[in-house]
């Protein structure tokens, strides 16, 4: 059975949801913020941000941004993790942290064992990290170039400007190991550089770094894996991407979307007083919101035990935990069926949307 | 409730009806005229033109690579009016609810999405699912994955081929089999720029030619209908009309259908050392029934490249406009996604069209050649009422002729063709030609028994216009668009085929698998519950 409260109040989830329903319908502009679903959650909550005419943001936009960023300006060369684990002969860990987001990375990539196809097949990889964390790269045999995160920009251009055969001035420490890798990188069969924009680096970074293989493509085969940000943020960047065209922090005031990075982030929303209610979701780990203001109407979707001090709570189930779901795999860089861990009657994000959707009066969708 | 279209133009191959006359349907299906029947509803249509919907055979509208694009490219397709009431998200442009809407407007009640990548099916049915309105299909790519070719290379029974054909076909939950330039994805990898039709693909010691021809024969053997669809090597190169005419000698008279034509209908004459071989091309494809074709032809717009061809979209990364994409190595074919803008003072582009209608005007039997524009890799599938235009009339190709660069018209044949498509090719194109490359028995047509999918035209001057915005369409027998609005959703089915195969091959393949990858198989599995809606899928019968 779900619990729900209104102020800490318990009350029955019927009531919670019309609750809901008001509090969204009485809205002018409401934002649909947090988005910490799996696919059929990230759907339900699209659909009632545009059936609000409200907005939607995901609490890891920034760093979904930073990648979409390189893409959409310049250019982006990925493969999936299982190609790099079969075909990579050179590996280049990017930034510190890897490993802690994304646990399954170094089982993974194996990168300790040999590449499986092309000439490469069962040659020793060579492996090298930049800014690793301490320990992190300790059981994989990596040649490590230290870097703390704002040093990154700066290893990544001078190692471009290697790869790219131009002189570097400074750092006599790290130089002899930037130019071992650029040469390495150069050499390579199929390169694959590992990052993620959840470690700190930013958009100028990101495209340093696919500059650099965009380079090496001239020549010869490199590509990158990106690890993507937490609470489900690839799956529903996909997901987004098909309904509306568009990556979260998008809007419909107008009746159509329209997506702004600097408009529709949901803080920026609730602190300037222009969304004048906020439903928050963050059903994998129950996130606070990130805004400061608080007296905005807020209805919160989160787990069990991470109830808000106010407003209207609705307890829901953690995806791939308490019920199954859909959702993107790092692992294989696609969307793959979770089956739960430990099932739970505890509703699923889609199913309580859905229903504050039944009663705003109104279409249901497609 | 029983329903009767009332003094419509009736064009229906199918039944061979091209003549004033009624059309009857019930619960979702045609019925044959009720002997002195009452309609519960009856409709005047005199004056309209009455179809079956149309059905698309290839268009990128769903999966992965066509989600970078929108991701890519958020400035080309901006939003600009508000939707009517019932109808979510149907002006998001570019939006899988977009299209849904779109087609159903223009009289398109089915679309088949051509490349699902085995390991990525879930997020392809995931979008046809969110696609309203019309009915859905997919194809599934093989021919750069390393099973198969490992399979090739030991030389294995056909009959363990056909196997993992049939399971990948009924696993992926597709109408049959794409190979997107055999083995070309596969020699990327190992850093060849250009792969030919007897190139061999490094280390496996197979060339284009031997994988096509293994997967062509499979597919037959199987029982799927649809014959294998291929998309050829060296697409887009000055020349590869050569590539083409071998491919289908090739084929060695088995059934084959080819994709995107126009961009293999290139020779190397005149100074710019390009030049429309469409002639030669539609030559040969008269001389073989066993193929069959979409054109893929270019219309003046800007747009965007989409293909499993990664060879290919990484070579055409320079000449991107604007010069930004995304170029992905899957675990078998991978994608690449390069913006681009064809333009009518362009040399090339102009050659591109002329080209692409010289094969609609020269290829006899309109159920040998498709309409697609590869939607949207030589133009928006929206462009095609104005496609079907072009094809009516031999004055409006003179109109657009005057406005292309005069050295391109020396290239080609275009100015001398007079034919003009009429209404009954245009629906065999569409539609009856269209079910049957798919062995539909029950859409197409307006037959009695076949669903009641129905597009009614009011014609006039502008014969764009009546194809973009239909009169009425009725889906399953519901009316769905009305005065070239939609008036509604309803929710489609995603058609699917279950070839039947010996279930030693999922053994195998979960040892292989778990090998490789060190993954269970059965994270690419493609549940009924992995989908919002459990009843997403129709199966249709195999061939047999
Ligand atoms: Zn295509």
């Amino acid at each position: 059975m779900s619990k729900a409260t209104l102020d800490g109040k318990p009350i029955t989830l019927e009531d919670a949801c019309r609750e809901a329903a008001r509090i969204l319908g009485d809205a002018t502009f409401p934002v649909v913020a947090g988005l910490g679903a799996d696919a059929a959650g990230a759907r339900s909550a699209i659909l009632l941000a545009e059936q609000l005419r409200g907005a939607y943001d995901h609490l890891a936009s920034k760093e979904i941004l930073a990648d979409l960023d390189v893409l959409r300006s310049f250019s982006m060369f990925t493969t999936t993790p299982n190609e790099a684990r079969v075909r990579a002969d050179a590996l280049l860990f990017v930034g510190p942290g890897l490993s802690q987001l994304w646990p399954a990375m170094l089982e993974r990539l194996a990168p300790g064992q040999p590449p499986r196809h092309g000439a490469q097949a069962g040659q020793q990889r060579r492996i090298f990290w930049i800014g690793p964390e301490a320990n992190e790269a300790a059981n994989i045999p990596a040649t490590i170039i230290p870097a703390a995160r704002d040093e990154l920009p700066e290893m990544l251009a001078m190692l471009r400007a290697r790869v790219g055969g131009r002189p570097v001035a400074g750092d006599a420490a790290r130089q002899p190991a930037i130019d071992e890798l650029a040469g390495v990188l150069k050499n390579a069969h199929f390169g694959v550089v590992v990052w993620s924009a959840s470690s700190g680096i930013d958009p100028l970074a990101i495209e340093m770094l696919q500059a650099m293989v965009a380079d090496l493509n001239v020549t010869t085969r490199c590509t990158g894996v990106p690890i993507g940000a937490r609470s489900g943020a690839a799956g529903v960047t996909q997901t987004s991407g098909w309904m509306t065209g568009f990556p979260p922090r998008t809007g419909f005031g107008r009746g159509y979307p329209e997506h702004d990075p600097w408009r529709f982030e949901a803080k920026r929303l609730v602190d300037s007083g222009e969304a004048d209610a906020a439903l928050w979701i963050s059903a994998y780990s129950g996130e606070a919101p990130p805004w400061s203001k608080g007296d905005v109407p807020l209805i919160t979707l989160a787990p069990a035990g991470k109830e808000p001090g106010r407003g209207l709570y609705i307890e829901v189930g953690q995806p791939g935990v308490t019920h199954d779901c859909v959702e993107f795999a790092q692992e294989i860089g696609s969307f793959a069926l979770r089956k739960a861990t430990t099932p739970s009657s505890a509703p699923s994000v889609a199913q309580i949307i859905d229903a504050i959707a039944t009663k705003l009066q109104g279409e249901v969708s497609c | 409730m029983l329903t009767v279209l009332r003094g419509g133009h009736v064009v229906d191959p199918a039944t061979k009806q091209d003549a004033i006359g009624d059309v009857w349907f019930k619960d979702g299906r045609i019925v044959a005229p009720p002997p002195g029947g009452k309609a519960d509803k009856e409709i005047d249509v005199s004056g309209h033109v009455v179809m079956a919907g149309a059905i698309d055979i290839h268009s990128h509208i769903a999966g992965g690579n066509v989600n970078t694009a929108r991701l890519l490219l958020p400035e080309l397709h901006r939003a600009i009016r508000a939707r009517r009431a019932g109808t979510p998200l149907s002006t998001a442009k570019w939006s899988t609810y977009e299209t849904g809407r779109l087609y159903a407007q223009m009289g398109f009640t089915m679309v088949v999405e051509p490349a699902m990548a085995p390991h990525a099916s879930l997020q392809t049915h995931l979008e046809l699912n969110d696609v309203p309105i019309i009915d859905k299909g997919a194809l599934t790519v093989l021919g750069n994955d390393d099973f198969l070719l490992r399979m090739l290379r030991k030389g294995e029974a056909e009959s363990a081929i056909n196997d993992y054909v049939a399971f990948t076909v009924g696993n992926t939950r597709s109408l049959g089999l794409k190979c997107i330039n055999p083995g070309g994805c596969e020699a990327f990898k190992e850093n060849l720029r250009v792969f030919g039709l007897d190139d061999e693909v490094p280390f496996y010691g197979l060339t284009s030619r031997q994988i096509f021809q293994a997967l062509q024969k499979s597919t037959q053997a199987v029982g799927v209908h649809h014959p294998l669809h291929l998309h050829m090597n060296n697409l887009g190169i000055a020349g590869n009309i050569d590539t083409a005419l071998d491919t289908i000698d090739a084929a060695q008279g088995l059934p084959l259908h080819l994709a995107h034509v126009q961009f293999y209908a290139y020779g190397k004459e005149g100074k710019n050392a390009f030049s429309s071989a469409s002639a030669r091309f539609a030559e040969k494809i008269n001389a073989n029934a066993n193929v069959s074709v979409d054109v893929g032809q270019v219309m003046f717009s800007d747009t965007v490249t989409i293909s499993s061809d990664v060879l290919k979209q990484f070579n055409s990364m320079p000449g991107g406009m604007p010069k930004k994409g995304a170029i992905f190595d899957g675990d078998a074919n991978g994608g690449g996604v390069v913006p681009y803008a064809y333009k009518i003072s362009n040399y090339y582009n102009a050659i591109q069209w002329a080209a692409g209608l010289e094969l609609f005007l020269l290829i006899n039997n309109p159920e040998q050649v498709y309409f697609t524009t590869d939607h949207p890799n030589g133009g928006p599938f929206t462009a095609y009422p104005d496609l079907f235009a072009l094809l009516m009339s031999a004055d409006l190709r003179a109109q657009t002729m005057a406005r292309l660069p005069t050295e391109a018209l020396e290239h080609t044949t275009l100015p001398s063709l007079k034919r003009e498509y009429t209404l009954y090719e245009i629906a065999q194109m569409s539609r009856s030609g269209a079910a049957k490359l798919f062995g539909f028995t029950d859409r197409g047509q307006l037959g009695a028994g076949a669903v009641a999918d129905i597009a009614v035209y009011k014609p006039g001057k502008d014969v764009a216009g009546m194809f973009r915005r239909a009169a009425y369409v009725y889906k399953d027998g519901e009316l769905v668009v009305r005065n070239g609005e939609v008036t509604q959703y309803k929710r489609g089915k995603t058609l699917n085929i279950r070839p039947r195969y010996d279930n030693n091959i999922t053994t195998r393949l979960d040892a292989y698998y778990d090998e490789l990858y060190g993954l269970p198989r059965s994270i690419f599995d493609l549940p009924d519950a992995a989908l919002p809606n459990h009843d997403v899928f129709a199966e249709v019968a195999c061939r047999n």
